[in-house]
């Protein structure tokens, strides 16, 4: 026993040390640096209350030479793990890969910064922010001053997935509920490791920070001038992208070639260049490569496609692989000479890897000026589409294998007739594989068809501001709590939407019921895809500042930390609540207090699945669009039939509020319209106030009135603990109905917590501000 | 019906737990008129209409009251089965539904105990083989059945994949005249 306490201080001991424990600007909490076991206890009580819920992909495990196992009809495999474990391990899988992406982006990033500024450069967000890194604070219990210091969060990060990707194989964990906790421990590491990365970014390239009002961008394939060279950009890690940038002003060719980007590079280089152009998102990766419109292509890391080299040369776009994540089978040309690399590529239609990013830069300004006027960048017709349509017999073999189930066949027979209507829809719900094409028995062009479509159509996006100020926090952390701003919607990730319009029509939305509406990646471009009759897009008619009624792009996917990090913050500044290495009463204020809502509508990467864990074990609830059904696994309540008992901290009793809020922690939706009335629903919070209360099921009542119909939301009595909670506008039709069915008023809760509902070593008195 | 299992299963075996396909209607209203306590869940799909102006949602109302069976509404259908003058039994998204009934002791939209069919319809098909993945999995004491005009292999029975959208009506038509012929 007392060689194990002797163990046990001296990994303390060591903790203390990293993270300079004797440096008191706030006292220490129980969990700095947690193991995966540390926060476990919080895991299994989110969890008793949003209980897995499992849609296998595959009835089989094929992960070891036991295998292939079958896991049907309560079988287990020749290892032992049942069905529902291996749909938990492969989530904790997915989450790995998540994390490890978002912080090997970091390490990459803050190598390449360290060897530019030093790893003593400062960490300065602005006069606005003074909590600079609400996750490293919170689980790591530092304080991050300088570059170097975001190194030690990185490296914590590796070490904790090294352990959790241990567990992963065969004959290790054999609970689902572990593996669960396991992939929370990952969601929360991811971001530590977006923040870090993303902190990194802001200091080291000077990008907006401690600014609302930050430039519109030019949007759309049309805002790119295609007369000129022009440079794509493609992935999420800017290294290369800004070494562009600043390649051509120190040449003055800023004016003479275009820089486009698409995906989260693309956010990244238009925050260090306003003049740099978004294409779009990841869905419209192909499509942009496949009009010939990039005379070279730069690939850095995460969302490229893998065929790029292959679908370059099919237009003759040059290729530079500027990152080790992705380098194609290609030459490695970093130490080759310039001159020589650029004549390869100009003259013999060569491909490399260059990792030397100032190199690729040079190299990238050098052959596109020398390939552009050697190229035809010529644009398909309205007339050539339509004889080009007239291929198609609709024999429907697009729609059977296209993932978003468009009938692609429809909208070509359609055009083969002249009406172009129906395939620029089709563009909308389109996400971009090419699968269509790929298999398509008449080899009809599908995309180069809906090119036309897509017309030269331009859009206007906020720049990304990245983190949300400690100003702001202050003004608006006792609304939210008090639910008076009735939620903050945070509308992130990936394209994969059922129609990419949706996501605009969400944040308007929200945003002109004065929700605070937060956007990341590629949500952040598309919510600028739309424009109203005025011709405006929600970026041009709402403000950029975190207030309600403001539309906020955060920045690309590693700027998603900064959202969850301002929910930290409102605990911290508004709630006096102390974050240092205290991640379980930062996650408990978040879930009962900051009526807070992720949602992932076009989710469709690894990365997604562990930022949504991320979110989770913050207590911070995610809708996810029909597809994230394929990611195996939501966290669903059963409404009333479940445990919605907390601690009163200021009573120190336990109630059983029998409120089922937040209803769910990870949910998936089939439609926008069920989708609308579900984010608000899972804003509502225990803490909320009777005014807060009856303007956030004002809101619920008029989504579900507006979107599904048919009456008052069948379990709206759930959510009115007194008459004061009944919004005034429906209060006749409310009372009426209570009455009904025999609702009886309850008690609000003055200080809802689940500490102390637990075993924890925190006490209740931690949660009282 | 199982999927073909291979001699060496544990080397080879590729293929999954396969739904039944069943191509003749008075085989598919015998399977209803047998289950005690069967649901109808009902998505947005129904929303659309036949080239013949059909709503398609009528047809599984037509259904539901040809068979007495009990409708669960999810997305945004509730709005139309009422415009339609039913009141759905209850109402549930997808995943909630499924997820209620993968409990053996849920007691079901009438609580007289859980379902011993549940038949799905109008849900978009990678959400909708997700959740007849979850109740094949966990959810032994109750068989699934579907009325979309493409194959489920989740779901114990399914309907083949029409060729044309007039055989699949043709097919439902057919159905709910033999559920009432049991009246």
């Amino acid at each position: 026993m007392a060689v194990a306490e002797k163990k046990l201080s001296k990994k303390l001991e060591e903790i203390h040390e990293r993270i300079r424990a004797a440096v008191p600007w706030e006292p220490l909490g129980p969990t700095p640096m947690p193991d995966i076991p540390d926060l476990r206890s919080w895991d299994m009580r989110l969890l008793k209350t949003y209980k897995p819920f499992y849609a296998p992909f595959c009835d089989l495990c094929c992960l070891c030479t036991f295998g292939k196992c079958d896991l049907t009809a309560g079988k287990r495999g020749a290892c032992g793990i049942d069905i529902a474990t291996q749909q938990a391990r492969m989530v904790l899988l997915a989450c790995l890969m998540g994390c490890s992406a978002h912080a090997a982006h970091g390490a990459h990033i803050l190598e390449h910064l360290i060897e530019k500024h030093g790893a003593d450069k400062k960490i300065d967000l602005g006069g606005s922010i003074e909590i600079e890194a609400p996750h490293i604070r919170t689980v790591l219990g530092l304080k991050p001053e300088t570059l170097g210091d975001l190194q030690i969060a990185i490296d914590y990060v590796f070490k904790e997935v090294g352990h959790l990707l241990d567990s992963c194989h065969t004959g290790q964990e054999g609970a689902a509920l572990d593996y669960e906790s396991k992939a929370l421990h990952a969601g929360m590491l991811d971001h530590v490791g977006m923040e870090a990365a993303d902190i990194a970014q802001i200091v080291g390239f000077g990008y907006p920070t401690s600014v609302a009002d930050t430039p519109l961008v030019d949007m759309g394939w049309g805002a790119i001038d295609k007369s000129k060279p022009t440079i794509l950009v493609s992935g999420h890690n800017p290294a290369t992208s800004t070494e562009l940038i600043d390649y051509l002003r120190e040449h003055n060719l800023e004016d003479k070639v275009e820089v486009a980007g698409v995906c989260c590079t693309a956010l990244e280089t238009t925050r260090y260049s306003d003049r740099a152009k978004i294409v779009g998102p990841l869905s419209r990766q192909l499509f942009f490569m496949r009009a010939g419109i990039a005379d070279v292509i730069m690939t850095d890391e995460q969302c490229i496609r893998t065929d790029t080299p292959q679908e370059a040369a099919k237009t003759g776009s040059a290729v530079i692989a500027c990152l080790d994540k992705a380098m194609y089978g290609l030459e490695d040309a970093t130490d080759m000479d310039t001159g020589e690399i650029v004549r390869r590529m100009v003259d013999d239609g060569e491909q490399f890897a260059i990792l030397d990013s100032k190199k690729a830069a040079e190299v990238a300004v050098k052959v596109a000026m020398e390939l552009a006027p050697k190229r035809k960048k010529e644009w398909l017709t309205e007339a050539e589409a339509v004889e080009l349509a007239k291929k198609c017999n609709n024999c429907g073999i697009c729609e059977q294998v296209c993932p978003n189930l468009c009938r692609m066949g429809d909208g070509i027979t359609e055009l083969a007739k002249g009406n172009f209507e129906p395939i620029r829809v089709l563009f909308n719900e389109c996400i971009g594989c090419g699968k269509c094409e790929q298999e398509c028995p008449r080899h009809v062009p599908i995309f180069r068809l809906m090119q036309v479509a897509a017309g030269n159509e331009t859009w206007k996006a906020r720049a990304g501001r990245g983190p949300i100020m400690d100003t702001e926090i202050r003004t608006v952390g006792a609304p939210i709590t008090l639910g008076t701003i009735p939620g903050v919607i945070a509308i992130v990730g990936c394209s994969n939407f059922p129609d990419i319009e949706d996501i605009a029509d969400m944040v308007d939305e929200f945003a002109k019921r004065k929700y605070i509406v937060v956007l990341s990646g590629c949500s952040a471009m598309v919510a600028g895809m739309k424009k109203d009759a005025d011709g405006k897009t929600v970026y041009e008619k709402y403000p950029g500042d975190f207030e309600g009624g403001g539309v906020v792009n955060v920045g690309s996917c590693v700027a998603n930390s900064h959202i969850t990090g301002a929910a930290i913050k409102i605990a911290n500044i508004f709630a006096a609540l102390p974050l240092r290495g205290n991640y379980e009463v930062m996650a408990d204020y978040v879930l009962n207090r900051v009526g807070a809502v992720g949602v992932a509508w076009g989710a469709y990467s690894q990365k997604a699945a562990s930022i949504g864990a991320g979110c989770n074990r913050l207590g911070i609830p995610v809708v996810m669009g029909p597809h994230a059904s394929k990611y195996r696994r939501l966290y669903l309540s059963r409404k009333e039939e479940d445990d919605w008992r907390v601690m009163d901290a200021r009573k120190k009793e336990i109630v059983d509020t029998g409120e089922p809020s937040p209803e769910h922690l990870a949910y998936v939706c089939e439609t926008k319209e069920k989708a609308m009335p579900m984010i608000a629903k899972l804003c509502i919070r225990k803490n909320d106030t009777p005014q807060g209360r009856a303007i956030k099921l004002n809101h619920y009542i008029s989504l579900h009135k507006k979107y599904i119909g048919g009456g008052l939301p069948e379990d709206l009595h759930l959510f009115v603990r007194r008459d004061p909670d009944i919004p005034l506008v429906y209060k006749k039709e409310v009372r009426a109905h209570l009455q009904e069915i025999g609702w009886q008023p309850r008690e609000p809760v003055g200080l809802p917590t689940f500490i102390g509902t637990y075993p924890s070593k925190v006490s209740v008195d931690a949660v009282i501000h | 019906m199982s999927a073909v299992l291979p001699r060496h299963r544990v080397n080879v075996l590729t293929g999954t737990k396969s739904a039944r396909l069943i191509e003749d209607p008075a085989e598919y209203a015998e399977l209803i008129k047998k289950a005690k306590r069967p649901l109808l869940v009902v998505g947005p799909l129904l929303l659309e209409t036949s080239p013949e102006g059909k709503l398609l949602l009528e047809y599984a109302l037509d259904l539901a009251r040809a068979g007495g069976i009990p409708i669960c509404a999810t997305a945004q259908t509730r709005g139309k089965i009422v415009e339609l003058g039913v009141q759905p039994d209850c109402l549930y998204d997808a995943v909630e539904i499924v997820n209620a009934l993968k409990d053996p002791d849920w007691q079901g939209v009438k609580k007289e105990g859980n379902h011993d069919l549940v038949m799905f319809c109008g849900i978009r098909s990678d959400l909708g083989s997700q959740g007849l993945s979850t109740l094949k999995h966990f959810a032994r004491h109750l068989k699934t059945m579907t009325l979309c005009k493409h194959y489920f292999p989740h779901a114990t029975y399914s309907l083949p994949n029409f060729k044309k959208d007039s055989e699949w009506y043709e097919f439902l038509e057919s159905l709910i005249a033999n559920l009432k012929k049991g009246d």
